[in-house]
């Protein structure tokens, strides 16, 4: 990306950021939504851990680090490629047939689309819960490790939006498709958060190679607090999460790019 | 001929379902597999507890179900149909609902009651089935059962007007997308559909009694799975209606206030 390009990104950024201020209230609110959707996921957690303790043989700090990782994931998503998420509307308003038209590149005009207030409410939560989450743990925090939860959070960030642009690239074709990211969103929210080994094997494997939402912040959390082999799959893949959320956001973007050449918007 | 027309108004949005088979297919398999998640989730908490807050493994594992099934009545993709509120604010397009020869209240009320009717009958299914697979424990008695379906009926008539009073906000606010997506949330939550509310602290509890959500669905479910004994529903039930009642004056006030601010062709 050249320097030029990095420029027009900043100036659209601002602007999007401005105009997201003309209506006050959306304003204050987006930031809220933000924070609140972010905060039930941590009661969610929190009820959970405290009615059940010891939840799939794990210490509470230690499943704290879970949604801890997944939310901060998820909030650096929505910041940065957040737009992939309902981009079916994009297509069915016939936007998508624009953006093919002018001199940017289509994922890049949608990511530049608007300003993603909720994100500020989602990123100040999910930091306040990884905070409490570190202060809790009673691990060694070595230089190593640190590193490693860096990535695993950029690989749980990549991976979550390789998630929704495979739905994205299913909705150039089936505009319908959208209709499956609202849930891809529900789930991840819902059986994110804690250590899927409660679960039966058969539905523990579903999210695994399914929906591979286990190597968003469940492997991670399980090699970091030393739970690695007790995860249902070899250790080396469960602490490759992060490189394979590389890999599937690599592959999500080829597939993207390969449905938007197979794209026929309403005149053909 | 009333009775005709309310007919028409009210089968759009089920109409429109069924015009698009791909997406009730898709609403058929996202309903199986959350019901199964939801259910694997709660056997998989309660493996090596008994009961916890009041609740055994059956009476969670129902609740969770029904809860899921419950959030099936009115989830219905609105925005494609492009006839809400938000929709009709930004486009001006508002001015006609004002227009018509039907009061814009009543085809609101019309257009959300055939969305409910449609969402139930998907929930009964779900249940039907829920029940002859031993997933959800039938209720404890007929008067049981009763109760239920008049908590349920007072819960979905909350609901229905705690949805009113987003989409009436558009009048003043242009937009509102952001207080729709907190709606969810907070319905969500404080209606126990992600846990039900007897797992959360007793300030949660207590706050929520303050709040119209859980009238919709924690009183309903929490009737239906025994964990408020039939001595306690007169009571509940009063709250529902209570609530029914001072949402229908706001939203009546509302509509009033609202038609107000509608201005056609700027002026």
């Amino acid at each position: 990306m050249s320097l030029n390009a990095l420029r027009i990104i900043w100036r659209v950024t601002r602007l999007n950021f401005r105009a997201q201020l003309e209506y006050r209230s959306e304003f204050l609110m987006m930031i809220a939504i933000g924070a609140i959707w972010q905060v039930s996921v941590i009661v969610f957690a929190t009820v959970l851990l405290s009615r059940f303790t010891g939840m799939g043989g794990w210490d509470s700090s230690d499943v704290l680090l879970i949604p801890a990782t997944r939310m901060l994931a998820h909030a650096l998503f929505v910041l940065f490629l957040g737009r992939m998420h309902g981009v079916g509307r994009h297509i069915q308003e016939g936007r998508i047939d624009t953006y093919l038209v002018r001199p940017m590149p289509v994922h890049r005009q949608v990511q530049l689309e608007f300003f993603p207030t909720n994100a500020i409410g989602d990123m100040t939560v999910a930091v306040g819960l990884m905070v409490g989450a570190l202060s809790r743990s009673q691990l060694d925090w070595t230089a190593g490790r640190i590193t490693y939860l860096i990535a695993c959070l950029i690989g749980g960030m990549l991976l979550e939006a390789a998630m929704f642009t495979v739905v994205a690239s299913a909705s150039l074709r089936f505009p319908a498709a959208d209709y499956w990211s609202r849930w891809l969103e529900e789930l991840l929210g819902t059986f994110g958060s804690y250590p899927l080994n409660v679960l039966p094997r058969a539905v523990g494997g579903f999210l695994t190679f399914g929906l591979p939402l286990a190597f968003v912040a469940y492997f991670p959390a399980a090699v970091l607090t030393g739970h690695g082999d007790s995860t249902g799959v070899p250790y080396w893949l469960a602490a490759a999460s992060p490189l394979l959320g590389a890999l599937a956001y690599l592959g999500a973007r080829l597939l993207w790019r390969w449905s938007l050449g197979h794209y026929t918007g309403v005149n053909g | 001929m009333a009775v005709l027309s309310a007919w028409r108004v009210a089968r759009v949005t089920p109409l429109g379902e069924l015009h698009t088979p791909p997406r009730m297919t898709a609403a058929l398999l996202r309903l199986t597999v959350q019901i199964v998640l939801v259910a694997s989730l709660w056997r998989g908490l309660y493996h090596a507890t008994g009961t916890t807050a009041g609740l055994d493994r059956d009476q969670a594992v129902t609740y969770a179900v029904l809860a899921v099934l419950a959030s099936r009545v009115r989830e219905l993709d609105q925005y494609s149909g492009r006839d809400t509120v938000l929709q009709h604010m930004h486009f001006g397009t508002i001015v006609y609902w004002y227009l018509r020869p039907l009061p814009p209240q009543r085809y609101y009320a019309l257009r959300a009651l055939g969305e409910q009717v449609y969402g139930f009958a998907w929930a009964l299914a779900g249940y039907a089935v829920c029940l002859a697979a031993g997933v959800v424990r039938p209720p404890g008695s007929a008067a049981v059962a009763g109760v239920f379906a008049l908590s349920l009926l007072l819960g979905q008539l909350v609901m229905y007007y705690v949805m009113l009073v987003i989409d009436q906000l558009c009048f003043w606010t242009l937009r509102n997308g952001a207080a729709i997506m907190i709606l969810i949330f907070a319905q969500n939550l404080l209606s126990g559909v992600y846990a039900p509310l007897w797992f959360f602290p007793d300030w949660f509890i207590t706050l929520s009694a303050f709040l119209p959500f859980q009238a919709t669905l924690s009183v309903p479910l929490s009737l239906y799975v025994g964990r408020i004994p039939l001595s306690d529903a007169g009571f509940q039930l009063a709250v529902q209606a209570g609530w029914v009642v001072v949402l229908a004056l706001f939203t009546r006030l509302l509509w009033r206030r609202a038609a107000r601010r509608v201005i056609s062709q700027g002026g």
